[in-house]
């Protein structure tokens, strides 16, 4: 039930960042594992963080290293 | 100045340039990570690699205040983010007032709704959305919010490590991560809707 998951919205980002303590995590994912609504919540936060850090990946252009590189203290 | 003195200056000096030069070389291993995460801190490729190179010079001639052993990538950070709050300030870009009445389902209902389909799959609702989306809706968010989405999503940095980088409290942390999140998807709801 919605109004029964205040619980679950309060851990839910802490959960998915890896923030909770053991037993707060345990708590957490006895939550998910009993709730269809949360758990089906969480994958789907869960995958929206893993899509945008896909989405958001752009390598080191490779004449910027070796720019940083030139900004070295001389010897 | 005696002796043992004399000696012991050009050994001095011979253990500062090795760590100097260690100091370097670790930061510039570090730069991809660096990078991926100032590039994600303003709009353009351009603004990254100008902050990159501002961060780096500053990092090389500072780097006696960092302390072996402690995390340099959240050091560089540091500086980092700062000078780029110092660039956003000078902008005298105006807070942005968002309403965000709407819930986190919203971003999760309307994708659903778009696929016209009541029970699809959680992934397969996002592919809806382009990476250009995602990006230009990342860019949207007012940078108080995006930069900690961006150092705890795309960083992964701690909620410690975030509120040591910005100089701000780790409950500020997670409101800002809270609410930057509810804009975010607000504004990959919107992109959703322009599909």
């Amino acid at each position: 039930m919605e109004d029964l998951c205040e619980k679950c919205e309060e851990i839910m980002q802490p959960y998915l960042d890896r923030e909770l303590s053991d037993e707060e995590r345990r708590e957490a994912e006895q939550h998910l594992a009993g709730c269809g609504f949360c758990a089906r919540r969480y994958r789907f936060e869960d995958s929206l963080r893993k899509f945008v850090r896909k989405c958001c990946e752009e390598p080191m252009p490779a004449e910027l290293k070796a720019k940083l590189a030139a900004l070295r203290t001389p010897l | 100045m005696s002796e043992i003195t004399r000696d012991s200056e050009p050994r001095r000096l011979a253990a500062e340039a090795r760590d100097r030069v260690r100091f370097e070389e670790e930061a510039l291993d570090l730069a991809d990570q660096v990078y991926r995460v100032a590039r994600r801190l303003v709009s353009t490729r351009e603004e990254a690699e100008d902050l990159m190179q501002e961060a780096y010079a500053r990092a090389f001639r500072s780097w006696r205040s960092y302390t072996p052993g402690t995390n340099l990538r959240a050091w560089l950070l540091r500086i980092l983010t700062n000078l780029n709050i110092d660039r956003a300030r000078r902008r005298q870009r105006a807070p942005l007032e968002q309403p965000l009445e709407e819930g986190d389902y919203f971003l999760y209902n309307k994708l659903e709704q778009a696929s016209r389909d009541g029970n699809v799959d959680e992934e397969r609702v996002l592919e809806r959305l382009s990476q250009d989306d995602v990006v230009g809706a990342l860019s949207a968010v007012p940078h108080d919010f995006r930069d900690v989405i961006v150092l705890v999503d795309i960083g992964d940095f701690t909620y410690a490590d975030a509120a040591q980088i910005l100089d701000i409290p780790i409950g500020t942390v997670m409101s800002r991560l809270h609410r930057g999140r509810r804009i975010l998807k607000g504004e990959l709801a919107d992109r959703v809707g322009e599909a």
